[in-house]
């Protein structure tokens, strides 16, 4: 088809040159904008991806919720809420994200939420775990967040615009999630014997999860989006970059508190420059994790539904046009 | 909420001033169903850690006029406008200095005020 030039000069291209044209824009590193014109592929990456991240800080400030009646002093107390309503806060910056992406579907935040209980959106692994004691909510605080701020820091300078601008809020909140649990973990790590002890107990049966936060390594085999997502560059960083970044600055915080990485076989490869460490059972994210099938799993997703189902007086009493009673 | 209630609900846009003679800066977009809960919620959602704002808005998106995508290239100027910088007239401050050296202007001559 050749270019039908209109009077304005607006040019009418095919396909394959607005194709060709947006990946000259994303080669030269400018930044994309909801009503630009985008490939469906995209669209559609970005939506699965931003909506599963929206959820999973709704979902992650589940786990965090439980032990908001349980923290050991009023000052824990009010932090801990103020980071729930944090996380909570994030999702609805993402959702609004993935909602304009969703316009043209004919999609809204129904859907999205829809999709999450009926199981056809993901939501995070580490929030289909169970959390056994308050050293646990420390560590979540601590490295689960730690982990959260690596991804979102990479995610940052995505090529979707509005996404980043979300990102740059949510990273401001989360410098303080950051000292909020190295606040905890440090007054559990450097405390009584006990206290060391569930610290240390917390980091072993949290330890698989976290290597699994950043998704299967290349090499694994297992499908993934990341090259699409690299060449779009929506994300500039693969899985694996993502978890050496994270063990850099974590293992040596680890053993600073006194404790023991929960594996005996990890070591930093001078020359190559990274970690070798055991490598969990990556398909547990595809057998469990994605089936909704985790130890906690229906739990939360049972307590979301119930969220939702007794706030639906409030949604419905904000409502600008009010049904009339007859 | 149905996907029916949630046409009664609308995007809003929303800014907050941080001090009185601050611009208005954009914070980000909200969904709410009159402007009075928008403001409520753009304060609970955006307000929770800066400095206390002067004010805070919100605008209904469609009210808002945005240059659409294929007139953003003509937001690029020309590179050729150097002569609307301050920059381009950064000789000045050393050609006075030159000349007050050249042509001997001292305190004494402008009267002085040492």
């Amino acid at each position: 088809m050749a270019k039908a030039a209109t009077q304005l000069g607006v040019i009418d291209e095919s396909y394959e040159e607005k194709y060709r044209r947006f990946m000259e824009r994303i080669e030269r590193g400018e930044k994309i904008e909801a009503d630009d014109w985008m490939p469906d592929d995209y669209r559609m990456q970005l939506i699965k991806l931003i909506a599963m991240h929206g959820v999973s800080e709704i979902m992650g400030a589940l786990p965090e919720k439980e032990y908001v009646p349980k923290t050991p002093t009023i000052k824990r107390k009010l932090s801990l809420m103020a980071k729930v309503q944090d996380e909570v806060g994030h999702g609805q910056l993402l959702i609004r994200v993935a909602e304009d992406l969703m316009r043209p579907l004919g999609k809204t935040r129904e859907d999205i939420l829809a999709d999450l209980l009926s199981g056809r959106l993901k939501f995070h692994n580490v929030f289909h775990m169970r959390v056994h004691s308050w050293a646990e909510a420390a560590l979540i605080g601590w490295l689960v967040d730690g982990a959260a701020i690596v991804t979102q820091k990479m995610l940052a300078n995505t090529s979707y615009a509005p996404y980043g601008r979300a990102l740059k809020r949510i990273i401001l909140e989360e410098r303080f999630h950051a000292y909020h649990g190295e606040d905890m973990v440090i007054a559990l790590g450097d405390g009584t014997p006990l206290q060391r002890k569930m610290m240390q107990e917390a980091l072993n049966n949290w330890w698989t999860a976290l290597l699994l936060f950043f998704g299967p390594p290349e090499e694994s085999g297992i499908d993934s989006n990341q090259d699409l997502n690299i060449r779009y560059k929506i994300r500039t960083k693969t899985n694996e970059e993502l978890r050496q970044e994270f063990l850099d600055k974590y293992v040596p915080q680890i053993l600073a508190l006194g404790l023991k990485v929960p594996d005996d076989n990890i070591y930093y490869d001078e020359q190559k420059k990274r970690w070798v460490y055991t490598q969990p059972d990556w398909s547990y994210l595809k057998n469990y994790i994605a089936k909704n099938q985790g130890p906690r799993s229906q739990n939360r997703l049972k307590l979301r539904r119930i969220g939702f189902e007794n706030n639906a007086w409030v949604r419905e009493a904000l409502l600008a046009k009010q049904k009339q009673i007859v | 909420m149905t996907h029916k209630e949630h046409e009664d609900y609308e995007v809003y846009e929303v800014f907050s001033q941080e001090t009185p003679l601050s611009k208005f800066e954009s914070q980000f977009s909200l969904l709410a169903p009159t402007p009075e809960i928008a403001l409520a919620m753009a304060q609970e959602n955006f307000m929770r850690r800066d400095e206390d704002p002067a004010n805070i808005f919100v605008v209904r998106r469609k009210d808002i006029h945005y240059m659409p995508p294929e007139k953003r290239p003509a937001l690029r100027r020309l590179d050729n406008k150097d002569y609307r910088q301050p920059a381009h007239y950064a000789y000045i401050p050393s050609k006075w200095r030159e000349l007050k050296e050249k042509n001997k202007v001292s305190m004494a001559v402008r009267g002085g005020d040492d």
